[in-house]
């Protein structure tokens, strides 16, 4: 009878993962079944969910009706410039706080904690104000250089850090090794796994970011990213006429993270898993 | 006697060296929390007590006491923000924390789960202004595939996201498929670390599926419900993308949350005081939530949240 019992909740077990994954993967399937339909099909009433001639050439066309290279460039140029700058400074702030025996590091570590209680929100009144006082509106900097530390990136790495054995580090000291070289020889090169896991929650997190390019952008279109791009077209609606290219563009938007994600799951996870949030 | 005093000479310069290469390498991080954090925190508790609309000097900008402050909560605007906000962040937090359980609960030993995980995950990495996108064709009234399917089930078709009765809830049920795949890992994280003898006694003793839930599973998942609950309430209190996305076309009063007051009022409206203002007050609340949250759980014997 407990057999029997186990099979039936087997199987309700079954009905709700995959009752509920139906509805977690429909929206997607939607998404590129509509990208490939004719305008006509699109804003057909009742809605299609099959394109009758998948509509490939909608994956150019979006090239040509919006400058969508030029989104898809800028949000690459700000993701990576980001990621590089928040794996070094994290890297360096990880090091010294793993490592190094220094006047204040106790306090100093609560404080760089302490920073990521504080909402967005408070900072993008100050933020702006200093990407103007620093003349970075119409450049790439503006975007770049609020996120170029993560206090969470230096509390993962430091975390990693301090797992590496002490006699490697002590052992380069007494060949004379400076403080550099040790960083640069020892702690990177171990370092790596951390590193992975930093890059990519990164990297998703600032090709995703969408309020602080949309406010930047407004001021300066040409450096509009993907999904800010994208939203305007969106939300411009009842006055463009090729909805069904917008949906292109955010299927163009996806692949890079979903791509990403896929060939580097492991590393993902393990950030996801010790943090809790899908990016920084 | 001598060389004792070298070799302290010694060590104090190797500890005077080690400061220096210390700070060194902090000199970057230091840089950007002296200007991004500090800077900008005291700038914005300053600017919360003037008129300022950015075209002038802030040196300049009239201060005006706590009249930002005042007029937020005579603003019905704010208020419905405020109470909107409240409505998002705790519907969707529990919602997402109830389900991502049993879910999870669910994928653990079943077959093919990392495929499972993967379809539920998929949402997470998707950018939350093509989620809003996505599910505001979807919710379209004559054109969107939720009113269809719901025909089918014999329920009427709604304008879910222009309806101030069914705006705000819609969005939370984008919200919720959006967010329960990292806390699907998280919470199989947590269940794996429980140790399967525990079960196994509990199953000698006679114990029924549910009383096991209730009395190992649930008392031993505390620190990953902790966890959830408050990165949870933290990112819910500021969804910006999803509300700004799916909200345009409804009453603004019906689905309205602070971080848009707060955009709005910035950087539509250039009332950059009250904007801060409003920010500093979305800061204290949810520091308030965080405390008490942590409060409750230390009551129930965690002892510190790390």
């Amino acid at each position: 009878m407990n057999k029997k019992r186990g099979k039936i909740t087997g199987i309700i077990k079954y009905i709700v993962v995959a009752g509920v994954g139906v509805i977690m993967i429909v929206p997607f399937f939607w998404l590129v079944s509509a990208s490939l339909m004719t305008l006509n099909e699109f804003i057909s009433v009742p809605p299609k969910w099959i394109p009758a001639n998948p509509q490939w050439h909608n994956y150019v066309d979006v090239f040509h009706h919006v400058p969508f290279l030029r989104y898809y460039l800028n949000s690459f140029i700000v993701a990576i410039s980001v990621t590089a700058l928040v794996l070094l400074t994290s890297a360096m702030g990880g090091y010294a706080f793993a490592k190094l025996n220094f006047f204040g590091k106790k306090a100093l570590f609560r404080f760089t904690l302490s920073t990521m209680m504080f909402p967005a929100f408070l900072f993008l009144i100050p933020n702006f104000y200093l990407v103007t006082l620093f003349g970075w509106t119409s450049n790439y900097l503006s975007l770049i250089m609020p996120f170029a530390v993560s206090a969470y990136g230096i509390f993962l790495l430091r975390q990693f850090i301090m797992g590496i054995p002490p006699d490697l580090i002590d052992a380069a000291k007494i060949d004379g090794a400076s403080q550099f070289a040790i960083f640069t020889k020892i702690i990177i090169p171990l370092t790596k796994p951390a590193l992975a896991t930093l890059a990519i929650l990164t990297f998703i997190g600032q090709w995703n970011s969408f309020l602080w390019p949309l406010i930047i952008t407004s001021f300066s279109p040409e450096m509009t990213t993907v999904p800010v791009g994208l939203s305007k077209l969106s939300l411009a609606f009842s006055t463009y006429t090729n909805q069904n290219l917008i949906l292109a563009g955010m299927v163009l938007q996806i692949i890079p993270v979903v791509a990403l994600f896929l060939y580097m799951q492991r590393y993902y996870i393990k950030g996801i898993v010790l943090t809790g949030f899908g990016g920084i | 006697m001598g060389r004792e005093r070298r070799d302290g000479r010694q060590m104090s310069k190797n500890r005077l060296r080690e400061n220096v290469a210390a700070y060194i390498f902090l000199s970057p991080i230091l840089l950007f929390f002296a200007v991004f954090f500090a800077f900008a925190v005291g700038f914005s508790v300053w600017i919360s007590f003037k008129q300022w609309n950015m075209l002038i000097s802030p040196i300049d900008a009239p201060s005006i006491g706590f009249d930002n402050y005042s007029s937020l909560f005579s603003d019905p605007l704010f208020t419905a923000s405020l109470f909107n906000t409240i409505v998002y962040a705790f519907t969707t937090t529990v919602a997402i924390l109830v389900l991502s359980l049993l879910i999870a609960a669910a994928l653990n030993n079943i077959k093919n789960a990392a495929i499972w995980r993967f379809i539920y995950f998929a949402p997470s990495i998707t950018p939350a202004v093509a989620v809003g996108m996505i599910w505001g064709y979807l919710y379209n009234p004559s054109r969107g595939i939720v009113n269809e399917v719901l025909g089918w089930l014999g329920v009427p078709a709604h304008n879910w996201l222009t309806d101030p009765r069914y705006a705000l809830m819609a969005i939370i049920i984008t919200a919720v498929w959006a967010g329960m795949g990292a806390s699907i890992l998280i919470f199989t994280a947590g269940l794996k670390a429980i140790p399967q003898s525990y079960y196994d006694a509990a199953k000698i003793d006679g114990a029924s599926r549910i009383k096991m839930f209730w009395a190992i599973t649930l008392p031993l998942l505390k620190p990953t419900i902790l966890f959830l609950l408050i990165t949870g309430m933290i990112g819910a209190w500021q969804v910006f993308d999803l509300i700004y996305m799916m909200g345009a076309n409804a009453p603004a009063s019906s689905v309205q949350v602070i971080s848009l007051y707060i955009y709005n009022t910035a950087f539509v409206n250039l009332q950059m005081g009250r904007a801060s203002a409003a920010a500093m007050i979305l800061f204290v609340i949810v520091l308030i939530i965080t405390l008490f949250i942590l409060r409750i759980f230390r009551q129930g014997g965690i002892e510190s949240y790390e």
